[in-house]
């Protein structure tokens, strides 16, 4: 099947970034927008996720945008017509606070998340061990809590999306990849595919680890880079804990999914700068000496499996959002360091007011590519 | 800490220990990985004597010929480790093989590896399938011939292939009753020597049927079969009810690849070989260098052409590492030569067939 000869909108990246632009869009009335996906939908980071939902944040801007993606989750069967269930669980995030330091911060973080409307509350490890029975409440001095974060099936997420685009005209290409893109006069012309030319004046770059590449394609320098994370799954243990449990300091975030398997990820940046999707055993290693440190009781767990993907960097670890300067008709969507998929309804809105020059409903300027040049940083520290 | 080693083989089958002897012969280093508490695989519950020429062992008991590659790699001495009760859990992307060994995680770092896992046997589905009294032909046979175990009283077999044929009558010399044999094809797939055994000993082989269920209250009191057309479909009013308290699944075999997938070697999905299978050269060498195959990993044969296949690889693998003795060219010669023989003849067409869309290189 041949993409069409033109288009209004072209959207690069089938995940749930670019899946939630293209329905954004469309939702709004927009015509003629195709969406381009090298691979399968979610294929990439998207599919490889914690699937951790998450508004406890240290900076308000996140805290915002998660929010407003949080809200929008809640109902999201509903308002995108999904007839399966995106699996919204609202089961809570605790984050455990390794030492003084840590307490101190969370304690700002949950006043900041309060003064929003987050309903985060500050626990000792004793109430941190009612909630979750398995935590030494030796290894930690503090926790904070929030039962209305949660996890949320990627899957079925971004086919909600696309389903939804679809049904109000979106045109969706997969197994169709970006060869080049056309430039003229600083303004794009057209975008070139494996399965032939598309004339547009928009794209919006939401390729993830790709989108440097798709930014070369056009002259552009997007300076994100990609880096492999990695998760083991245990086999299936009776329910013993329900909320995704987090330590930055540790470096763990671990969760037991309904059918009674945990899954467990950390970062490490000696982790390979490639696409590769391979497992190491020192991952293994480390993280189940992390996890037995935290939650003894799962030392006797068998792993039955890892897998990996990759985040798609930034220097602070931040989204990019906005057009790609000195070239007239990108948008960038991209950069989203671990937490594009949870971010993703507040992406889409924000990416479609930016492209039709409607006033933001969260104020993300500062989160412009421009801000590396500047060396106007916006750092987040509540990360793994 | 990180075991190092010429060579890791990983399975104490007849591929592994084929593998493991002729790359020790030829003067490596090697460590055998055995996931069970001894060695042999299949082949210590194969109770029947072997077909073939001399070289594979022909007349002699599968139990035996375990016993006797055992015994010859403990001739090597100190060259040759043996890991029992050892489960290689994880083949990495820097070479790294992680292993339950005794429930002690260890951490091998081989210059050549042998991968011959063997397989896994297929399941069916049907209702209540998980009762107690169902099994896999294969777990019947470990139970009766290894561990000593009568699985019940009155059998139904499903399948008629060389397993389901040769483990129904031995269900009978361990004094167990067949009440059938059901086949979905339209005819018997195993050869027609062990067929005749059976049937006649009185056991009927219903051709064109298939299980629909099993019934019963703690475990299986009773199982449905019916006539089924050539579209696999049950035909009405031929279900007949057959008391059994224990049910045999033989419906083949599946090579068990998941350490070859995880080392990043390339697969191909060949229905005819069982499943999902390397693609390999000449030397039975995958696309990740350094890293060989055997046996039924490679896709679903018999323990003949896996001790052919055993010999080979360790073979390539020592010689890749400069062990190669004044023989390699004969035993090379002599190992092409015997598997194709092996798969000659009519049986074997559908692994010749398969055969042909695994080469690489």
């Amino acid at each position: 099947m041949n993409v069409p000869k033109s288009a209004s909108i072209v959207i690069i990246g089938g995940g749930v970034s670019g899946c939630a632009i293209a329905w954004n869009l469309a939702n709004r009335g927009i015509k003629d927008i195709v969406l381009l996906e090298k691979d399968t939908l979610a294929n990439g980071s998207t599919g490889r996720c914690g699937a951790g939902i998450r508004m406890q944040w240290a900076a308000e801007k996140n805290c915002r945008l998660a929010q407003y993606s949080v809200e929008f989750f809640e109902n999201g069967n509903e308002i995108l017509g999904y007839e399966r269930d995106i699996e919204f669980e609202q089961s809570g995030y605790l984050i455990v606070a390794a030492n003084e330091k840590e307490a101190e911060q969370f304690k700002k973080n949950v006043k900041l998340q309060n003064s929003l409307g987050i309903p985060s509350v500050y626990l000792t490890p004793e109430e941190a061990r009612e909630i979750v029975p398995l935590l030494d409440t030796s290894q930690f001095v503090a926790a904070t809590f929030c039962q209305k974060d949660g996890h949320l099936n990627p899957f079925h997420t971004t086919d909600a999306y696309a389903m939804a685009a679809e049904r109000l005209g979106v045109k969706k290409f997969k197994h169709t990849e970006v060869i080049g893109i056309e430039v003229k006069n600083g303004r794009i012309e057209s975008v070139e595919t494996t399965r032939g030319r598309i004339a547009t004046n928009i794209v919006v770059n939401a390729a993830g680890g790709w989108s440097k590449a798709i930014g070369a394609m056009a002259g552009v320098d997007i300076p994100t880079y990609v880096q492999r994370h990695q998760i083991l799954v245990t086999e299936p243990l009776e329910p013993v804990f329900s909320p995704m449990v987090m330590g930055f300091s540790y470096n763990i975030y671990i969760q037991q999914v309904p059918h009674g398997s945990i899954i467990m990820g950390r970062s490490d940046n000696t982790e390979p700068l490639d696409f590769r999707t391979t497992s190491g055993w020192k991952f293994v290693e480390e993280m189940t000496k992390t996890c037995s440190k935290l939650l003894p009781a799962l030392r006797t767990a068998n792993v039955l499996r890892q897998w990996a993907g990759h985040y798609c960097m930034t220097e602070d670890a931040q989204p990019i959002y906005g057009p790609a300067p000195g070239l007239e008709g990108m948008y960038l969507a991209c950069g989203f360091s671990g937490h594009g998929f949870m971010l993703a309804p507040a992406t889409a809105q924000l990416v479609s007011e930016m492209i039709l020059g409607e006033p933001l409903t969260i104020d993300v300027s500062d989160l412009d590519v421009g801000r590396f040049e500047r060396r106007e940083l916006v750092f987040e520290h509540s990360v793994v | 800490m990180m075991y190092k080693i010429d060579l890791v083989v990983i399975g104490g089958g007849p591929a592994g220990l084929m593998a493991a002897n002729t790359a020790a012969e030829a003067g490596a280093e090697v460590l055998l990985l055995e996931r069970d508490g001894h060695l042999g695989g299949q082949l210590v519950k194969q109770t029947h004597k072997f077909f073939g020429s001399e070289k594979q062992h022909a007349s002699v008991r599968g139990i035996d010929i375990s016993t006797m590659l055992g015994d010859r790699l403990d001739s090597f001495g100190d060259r040759a480790t043996v890991w029992k009760n050892a489960t290689a859990i994880g083949f990495y992307e820097d070479g790294v093989i992680t292993v339950d060994h005794d429930g002690v995680y260890k951490k091998v770092k081989p210059k050549r590896v042998v991968v011959a896992t063997g397989a896994s046997e297929k399941f069916l589905s049907f209702p209540n399938n998980d009762l107690p009294g169902i099994y896999g032909a294969g777990a019947v046979q470990t139970m009766m011939n290894v561990y000593g175990i009568r699985p019940g009283h009155r059998v139904l077999m499903i399948g008629a292939g060389n397993i389901g044929l040769i483990v129904s009558y031995q269900l009978m010399q361990a004094g167990v009753s067949v009440a059938a044999i059901v086949e979905g094809l339209p005819k018997i797939g195993g050869y027609a020597v062990h067929a005749g055994k059976v049937r006649r000993a009185g056991v009927p082989i219903l051709t064109s049927h298939t299980i629909l269920r099993a019934d019963g209250q703690e475990s299986v009191e009773r199982a449905t079969i019916a006539r089924i057309d050539r579209t696999w479909n049950a035909i009405p009013e031929t279900e007949r009810t057959i008391e059994c308290d224990v049910i045999c699944i033989s419906v083949g075999l599946t090579p068990l690849a998941e350490l070859l997938w995880q080392a990043g070697c390339e697969m191909r999905y060949i229905p005819a070989l069982g499943g999902s299978v390397p693609l390999r050269n000449d030397c039975l060498e995958t696309t990740v260098k350094g890293v060989y195959v055997a046996g039924d990993v490679t896709g679903i044969e018999e323990a003949s052409a896996a001790m052919v296949e055993g010999h080979l690889a360790g073979l390539e693998a020592a010689a890749s590492l400069g062990f190669k003795s004044d023989s390699y060219d004969a035993e090379r010669k002599d190992c092409m030569e015997q598997l194709t023989a092996l798969r000659s003849g009519p049986t074997a067409e559908k692994i010749r067939t398969g055969l042909a869309c695994t080469a690489c290189l």
